[in-house]
């Protein structure tokens, strides 16, 4: 006990702190530009909201600077800004979009948004500082997956379908999104499953044509895979989810094992995966064919991704400022779903192109930074759990952005960070908290004895 | 120009402006640290740190860096020298092939153990993965970059 609280020594954080500073002065200046375009006045707009979200990532960080962990510096100002955006994002768009009954008072869709930011910023921390070991997370992967099937079951049977998409699970007075959290346990099984077979599946066995493929039992889990990624499109009718753990896995067994003819194949049935639910559904079917041509019924199915497409073409290079862009058409904001499925068309009608790219520069630090940390880690299990998080938020963050722009066809998953909703906002925060946890140098060696004098060494050696 | 829309329009712009700073500085501290890594020679294919020994040779805690031939056991010949009653003289030797570990036994009295199975003949170890010679654990791990 004494041992493990002496040890216990804060660290200046430098770095973190003089990011969040930028972070801070960001998010005012644009809550004034916020209450420019909205009302007018140059003053902060809902200075308390702000306040209260500036407060958690500076309690976030005093926190890592008492816990004295040598952690990374930049995920937190990172992922503090992305919220910090949303937040903006959320207080401009119309209040009730979103309604809930908290404690007898009705909150609207910004403090829902802020009461979900807070709790992520506050698990990013606790994962940060607690987590010191990775074996519970090895050990059990097995375990992980047999959840993670069974949270899948459990959405399969009881999910309740919004929009022809089975994705929400209601469990009691809790509702989410269980394949938000679905990913983050796929890479931690993932991870587990591939860093202990990693050198089998490098053998080089089964010949088949040009390829080379690693012995046939262990191929088993990639056939596996696929069957459950196709398993979500069938049951839940969610396209984005069955992408984003398809494309997650393929990076993770390519990173594994370095052998680019397990991605070929992966791509080839990913082609056949998607001619065949192309033929089979016609909400797959409906997708591809909005992609392709959405201003062949602009006014139907099309409608969501013209607007989008309009909002983006508004904004321009600098954009129309925050609060400026178009107001209610007929008591209806002009995209449907915009805070859950469209936020980048919102930020690209307000932000413009500079602004966009600002926001997809934000998500590729994200990544740059995982990936070092995996580059950085002692071993295989460590390297491959950065690896795959830190990809799982880029891949999501390319699938929805390249849906908004009309790049990919447009599919049901979350803006990591910035969209509107509890379980997208929590899984992402774990994902930064558990890189946060990998991003530990190790513990610091012993502090040099101190030149300056006697005194301190006679106290320290009466302590001892 | 209407005073408060040019405030406003300037207001706007300094937001991009601070997304930007925000960015550079990010970018730069992540430049500095690559450079820093690339500094720093990987000349080493790996690490073998002491997990448990109960003799005084290998200390608990050192960490050796690996050769692409590195061999184990009591004879003060081997790269790690095991001072351990369980070990054998020629006991084990780990070879790096292609991009990954191998480790053999070199019929040693008492075995080699991966993660507490029995080496039989030539095994794979990756990192990460514990290697146990005589009474003496070591695990294998990645080199610094």
């Amino acid at each position: 006990m004494p041992r493990s609280i002496r040890s216990v020594r804060p660290r200046w954080r430098g770095g973190e702190a003089g990011l969040l500073v930028i972070v801070a002065l960001a998010l005012l200046v644009g809550s004034v530009s916020l209450s420019g375009g909205l009302t007018g006045r140059l003053a902060v707009y809902d200075g308390e909201t702000l306040l209260v979200y500036l407060v958690a990532l500076v309690s976030a960080h005093l926190a890592f600077v008492l816990s004295g962990r040598r952690t990374d510096q930049i995920l937190l100002p990172v992922m503090g800004l992305l919220g910090g955006i949303s937040l903006l994002l959320m207080q401009r768009l119309p209040q009730d979009l979103v309604t809930q009954r908290w404690f007898g008072t009705d909150v609207g869709l910004a403090q829902v948004q802020l009461v979900w930011l807070v709790l992520g910023i506050a698990i990013t921390a606790i994962l940060g500082i607690v987590v010191r070991s990775d074996s519970w997370l090895r050990r059990y992967k097995y375990t992980w997956a047999a959840a993670g099937v069974g949270l899948l079951l459990l959405t399969f049977v009881f999910g309740s379908e919004v929009n022809g998409q089975r994705l929400n699970l209601q469990l009691g007075p809790f509702s989410g999104q269980p394949s938000e959290f679905l990913k983050v346990i796929l890479v931690v099984f993932l991870a587990g499953y591939l860093s202990e077979n990693r050198s089998l599946l490098m053998e080089q066995d089964t010949r088949f044509g040009p390829l080379r493929l690693p012995p046939v039992p262990y191929l088993a889990p990639m056939v596996v895979m696929w069957a459950i990624a196709l398993g979500i499109v069938v049951v839940q009718r969610d396209l984005g989810a069955a992408l984003l753990f398809f494309g997650v896995f393929l990076a993770m067994v390519y990173v594994a094992t370095g052998r680019t003819s397990l991605v070929v194949i992966g791509l080839v049935l990913f082609v056949i995966g998607s001619l065949l639910m192309a033929n089979l559904f016609d909400t797959v079917r409906e997708r591809i064919d909005v992609w392709l041509d959405p201003f062949a019924d602009p006014l139907g199915t099309g409608y969501q991704v013209v607007q989008g497409l309009h909002a983006f073409a508004r904004g321009g290079l600098l954009g129309v400022g925050l609060g400026a862009g178009l107001p209610l058409i007929g008591g209806q904001i002009p995209i449907p779903e915009v805070h859950t499925d469209f936020p980048l068309a919102a930020l690209g009608e307000e932000l413009g192109l500079v602004g966009v790219l600002a926001i997809l520069g934000l998500y590729l630090v994200l990544v740059e930074r995982g990936l070092r940390i995996g580059a950085a880690a002692a071993d295989d299990f460590r390297a491959l759990l950065a690896v795959g998080l830190s990809l799982v938020v880029g891949i999501q963050a390319f699938i929805i952005a390249a849906g908004n722009l009309k790049v990919l066809p447009l599919t049901g998953v979350t803006l990591p960070f910035i969209s509107y909703g509890g379980s997208s906002i929590v899984a992402n925060s774990v994902v930064v908290g558990l890189l946060l946890a990998l991003s530990d140098k190790g513990v610091e060696p012993p502090a040099p004895p101190s030149p300056r004098g006697r005194w301190q060494r006679l106290r320290h050696r009466g302590e001892c | 120009m209407d005073g408060v829309l040019f405030v406003l329009w300037v207001v706007r712009i300094l937001f991009l402006f601070l997304l930007y700073l925000f960015l550079y500085r990010v970018v730069r501290t992540l430049l500095r640290d690559l450079r820093a890594a690339s500094r720093e020679p990987t000349t080493t294919l790996g690490r073998l740190v002491v997990v448990a020994s109960p003799g005084a040779e290998p200390a608990t805690g050192h960490v050796f860096a690996l050769d692409a031939i590195t061999t184990l056991g009591r004879d003060v010949n081997n790269s790690i020298v095991v001072e351990d009653p369980f070990a054998s003289a020629e006991h084990a030797v780990l070879t790096y092939r292609g991009s990954a570990w191998y480790v053999e036994d070199l019929g040693s009295t008492n075995g080699s153990y991966v993660n507490g199975h029995p080496v039989d003949g030539v095994a794979t170890i990756g990192f990460g993965d514990e290697l146990q010679v005589g009474q003496v654990r070591f695990r294998l791990e990645r080199p610094r970059s």
